[in-house]
Order: structure tokens, then sequence, then C-alpha cells
């Protein structure tokens, strides 16, 4: 397969470059965990002043959930979007719209080198947390299966979404509220701030039929084992469902990007 | 395809190589909406309320083609369009109007199989990865446009012998001077062998003597690969180097396309008479053979219109003879005939006028 030679090349490349940037990456993640730390020992505190329970959650599932709401976190983390603008609107897209490969590809491929750069390291680092907080996982041998296709299908979603709003760079000189929208929603409606089951119900019904949750909240109740077997099925249906029209939107906002794209500065 | 067919050429035409045109261009026109917005905090406050648009035509509808093999100059000032020209050709902006296509392609769709077999190599462009040696880069450009080893082999170390890239190839990018590259550029960009190149700015930044060899090279190039070359570049010098052909834009529009020595005749109707006088006659005065460009010393420069500058030349032979140390007919440079073009006073296309006389 000729795309399975060119990721091969690409990944070599990605390695290469990124060994350069170690510790700025391992950095990089280590401050990205530290907002769902704060959060995790902020629920603790909280359910333990509460007796040790709030809407069924104990502390430990508090912990638990924040320990796999920031794995997923990291594990689907998209951030073409912060670098889409600059490269279209210093013209540095061009070199890459020049070469038979969408430039998609490239930041799959950036994607990939972070996130195996510094899983080891995540790993380790979330254990720690999780003993520390006293985190208590419910999660069956079924729960870690059906977790692999649903974080997958969460970073391909979170992926794409990313990359519909990075599209809007074509028009938009500042597409950073965009982005900015995209943070604040994602940080109420995909379970950041508080496991959906806890807030109100239309609250929670919004959730589950806006695409955030499906990015993050999905696998992460799936990883602490907080989803019965009933449940499974169709929240990876939303999961899928959701990725097939983020996708169709994104290559309706492609095309008719690249025919606005202006090609500034060169 | 032309039908038109002679009898005599019948049946030749059907077999004989038709005039292949690799580059056709056919009123191509691209207009851009520029968002406009004064300074200030007033103006910047309305201008969130009632947006402003200019438009601003870079290309006015242009019409050339290139046969396969052809290098080709492209001219004109900045903001001429020469390089939103070359974008579009190489798909990378969509026109307003018009067609053009390139290797049978129309360049903004953007197929795989056309970028695969052409490339655009701008001056001021970085596609290789700052961080990594070039030959890393290459790598993954072989798999991206699916070269295969053997050739990519065999191109690679042409590229290296070509643009003595040896001791470059292996040092990260960001390490290597602009020339340097400039010149690994130039190879990232020609690995797959492309059959049309487009160069913009190709030699931009660069010192005299990096700009000799990349001149070199792509002379080279054209030879050797028999790719089809359109340039653009602001020093002449690269143009009269490469181009037997040239075509000029300005205002996005085209003024001239022909051969580059023709330019001068068809832009600047007036040769150069320059006269070295012998050291007794060197107060002659020669204003009536035409008019003073400069006077230095002995060596008078006079400026004849160009259908008297035979006669005129063998009124000063016949006149001044004896008084005469040398004496030469030249066309002018050609960097003063396209400056006269751009600056606008000279009226291009009527050269019969006598320019002499009107100036």
């Amino acid at each position: 397969m000729n795309l399975a030679r060119i990721y091969r090349a690409l990944l070599l490349a990605g390695f290469q470059q990124a060994a350069q940037y170690r510790i700025q990456s391992l950095l990089w993640m280590l401050f990205a965990i530290i907002r769902p730390v704060i959060f995790l020992a902020a629920w603790v505190a909280v359910a333990a002043a509460q007796g040790g329970d709030i809407g069924g959650y104990k502390v430990g599932d508090f912990a638990a959930y924040f320990v796999c709401m920031t794995f997923v976190s990291q594990l689907t983390m998209a951030w073409n979007s912060h670098e889409f603008e600059w490269e279209v609107n210093q013209g540095r897209l061009s070199a890459k719209l020049l070469r038979p490969l969408h430039p998609l590809h490239y930041s799959v491929v950036e994607n990939l080198v972070f996130k195996l750069n510094t899983l080891p390291v995540l790993v380790v680092v979330l254990i720690l947390i999780s003993i520390s907080f006293g985190a208590i996982y419910r999660t069956q041998p079924w729960h870690v299966i059906a977790f692999i296709p649903s974080v997958l299908l969460a970073a391909a979603l979170l992926f794409t979404f990313n990359w519909v709003i990075a599209s809007l760079a074509f028009w938009a000189t500042r597409m950073r509220t965009a982005n900015t929208l995209f943070q604040r929603a994602s940080f109420v409606f995909a379970g950041q701030i508080a496991p959906i089951g806890l807030m109100p119900g239309w609250l929670q019904a919004l959730s589950y039929a806006l695409p955030f949750w499906y990015m993050m909240g999905a696998p992460t109740e799936i990883l602490r084992g907080g989803v019965t077997v009933e449940q499974l099925p169709l929240i990876l249906a939303g999961q899928a469902a959701w990725l097939v029209v983020t996708l169709f939107a994104f290559s309706w906002i492609w095309r008719r990007g690249v025919r606005a794209y202006s090609a500034v500065g060169a | 395809m032309r039908k038109t067919q002679t009898p005599a050429s019948g049946s030749a035409t059907l077999t004989s190589p038709m005039s292949d045109r690799v580059v056709e261009v056919s009123g191509l026109r691209k207009i851009y909406k520029v968002h406009e917005r004064q300074s200030g905090l007033g103006a910047t406050v309305r201008s969130l309320v009632k947006r402003t648009f200019k438009e601003v035509q870079a290309v006015a509808g242009i019409d050339f083609a290139i046969e396969r093999g052809e290098v080709v100059g492209f001219l004109g000032p900045n903001g001429a369009g020469k390089t939103t020209t070359l974008k579009m050709l190489s798909g990378l902006l969509y026109p307003t109007s018009g067609t053009a296509t390139v290797l049978g392609y129309t360049p903004w769709d953007r197929r795989d199989e056309y970028l695969r077999r052409m490339t655009l190599l701008m001056g001021n462009r970085t596609q290789l990865v700052w961080d990594i040696p070039a030959a890393d880069s290459f790598l993954v450009l072989k798999e991206i446009f699916r070269i295969d080893d053997k050739s990519y082999q065999r191109r690679f170390d042409d590229l290296v012998e070509l643009l003595e890239l040896q001791p470059l190839i292996h040092k990260p990018v960001r390490q290597l001077s602009l020339g340097e590259r400039m010149k690994v550029e130039f190879a990232a960009g020609l690995l797959h062998a492309p059959e049309v190149v487009f160069l913009d700015e190709p030699t931009l930044g660069l010192d005299v003597s990096m700009q000799v060899r990349i001149r070199g090279f792509v002379r080279e190039l054209n030879k050797r690969t028999g790719a089809t070359v359109l340039l653009t570049s602001h020093y002449m010098d690269d143009i009269v180097a490469l181009c037997k052909r040239v075509i000029v834009i300005h205002h996005g529009k085209l003024l001239y396309d022909g051969g580059l020595a023709d330019l001068a005749e068809r832009m600047a109707p007036y040769k150069l008479v320059a006269a070295t006088l012998r050291d007794g006659a060197a107060d002659a005065d020669l204003s009536k053979y035409g008019e003073i460009v400069s006077r230095d010393a002995g060596r008078v420069t006079l400026r004849v219109p160009r259908a008297q500058a035979a006669d005129q030349t063998a009124r000063i032979v016949g006149e001044l003879g004896p008084d005469l140390a040398d004496l030469t007919l030249e066309d002018p440079a050609i960097e003063e005939v396209i400056d006269r073009v751009f600056s606008g006073d000279h009226p291009f296309g009527t050269p019969e006028r006598e320019p002499v006389a009107a100036r």
C-alpha cells in the first residue's frame, strides 16, 4: 500500500524531528494534565466533604473518572487548528498543497508522534495519581476491549472536528474565536468539568446529542467501567455517526476553502 | 487539435508531431477581494459592522502557450501578476475566469497525477523540515511522489552532483545558509523529475556567484531532462542567461510575447551609436546625428532611431572619418528597455513613432 509507505516515511522523519524536542513534548504533556488533576482534586475534596458520595459517585469514582479523562484527553488531543491559521496566513500551506498528499496526513503523523512519544511517561504519571487519590475502577475486561475502538473513534472525531474549525482560517484571518468557542463547549459538554451523569437532565440530554461527549466523555466512562453492556453499542454508534457527519462537513468545507485560499505571501 | 488541413499535407498532419503545447492559457483572470480597513479606532469599530471590500485585479485576462522543452522568462514589475499567474498554473489559486491547461490537466483541479508531473519552486519558500537533514526529507518526498528506488537513487545522485549538495545533505536544514538552503530546496522540488517547472524568483536574495550557479543548474536541467521551464525573476541576468523567449506582463495584461532579442527592437525603437573621437576632435559636435546620451572625454554615445541607425552611422563615418578612433552600434541594455516600458514613458506598440523626438 502506497499510503502505508508514505506513513512509514513520515513517521520516521517525525520521530527524528521530535527527538530534538523530547523534553519540550513532555513538559507540554505535563502542563496539559494539570487542569484535569485540579478538577480531580476539587471533586475528591467536595465528595469527601459531602460524606463521600455525590449523585452515586464515590470519592474513588471521581478519582477514577478524572484519571481516565486525563488519559483520554491526552490520547484524543488535536491541535492542528492552532497551527493551521498561521500556515494559511503565512502561505506556508502552499508547499503542502503542491504535493500529491492531503495536508491532513502530515498532522495525523505529527499527532501520532507526539502521543506515542509522551505515552510512557503519561501512563506512569497517571498510575501515581491514581494510587495517591485512591481511584476505584469498576472496569471489566470487556470495558478494556471496548475502550480501544471507542478511543480511536473519539480521536478521529476530535481530529476531524479540529480540521473543520481549522478550515475556517481560509475565510477568517482570525479563527481563534471559533476555536475558543469549541474549547468552551467541549469543556462543559465533553465531561471535562464533571461527569455528564451529574448534570441536570436537560444538560445531560444536550450532551448526548452534541458531538463533544463522544470525543472524550464516552471513552472515559467506558475505561472506568461506568457503562453497561446495553449502553455500549449506543455509545459507539453515536461516536461513529458523529464521525461520519464530521468527515462530510470537513470534505465540504475543505473543498470550498481551498478555492478561497489566496496563497498569500508565497 | 487543429483541424485545418491542406490537401498536400492532409495525411501528414495526422501522424506528424503536432505542436506539443505543454501550457495553454486563455483569458486567464484573477480578481482578489481585499478587505479594506482604514487605520484608527473608529475605522476598526466601523469595520466590525460593515466590511468594505476592494477588488484588485491581479491578472486581467492573459493568453499564451508554451511548447515542450521551452525556457520562457516571465517579466514584469512587482505586482504585475507574475506570481499570481504561476500560482494559478500550479493549481494553488482558482482563477476568477478563463482557462488553463498544463500537461492536459486543469491545474486547480489539483489532481495527484498533475502534481506528480510539475513543480513550483519559490525563492522565498521552504518546504523542507527544518529540524532534520534534507536527505531525510527527501525520503518522505520519495514516497509522497511515488518515486521508485532506482529512479530515486539516480536523480538523487544527479542532483547532489549538479548542485554540489554532498556537504549539505546530512545537516539539519536550519543550519544551512540561505543559498545552501535554496539549492537543497531546488533538489527537493525536482526529485520527482517534473516535466513542467515553474520558478518564481529562484535567485532572490542570493549572492552573485550563487545566482550564476542556479542559472547554470536550470540550464542544465532543461538540457538533461527536457523540462519546460517558466521563470520569473527580478534579475535580468537570469532571463538573459536562460530564456530565448520572454512574456512581459504589466498591470495584469500581456504586453509582449516573443524572442528576447526582438524585445529590444519592439520596445526600444532606437539604437545606441558610440563614437570614440581622436584627441584633436574631442569637441566635435555630434548632435546633428542623434540625441546625445552621454559624453565622456572623447567618447560620445548617441541615441538614434532604429530606422535611421545605419544611415546615420554611415554619415558619421563619412563626415568624421579621420577623427574617429572607434565606432560601435548596439542595442540598448535590456534592463533599460524594460525599465522604460514599466515606468510608462514608452508608448508601447507604436515603435514607428519617434520616441527620440518625443522625449
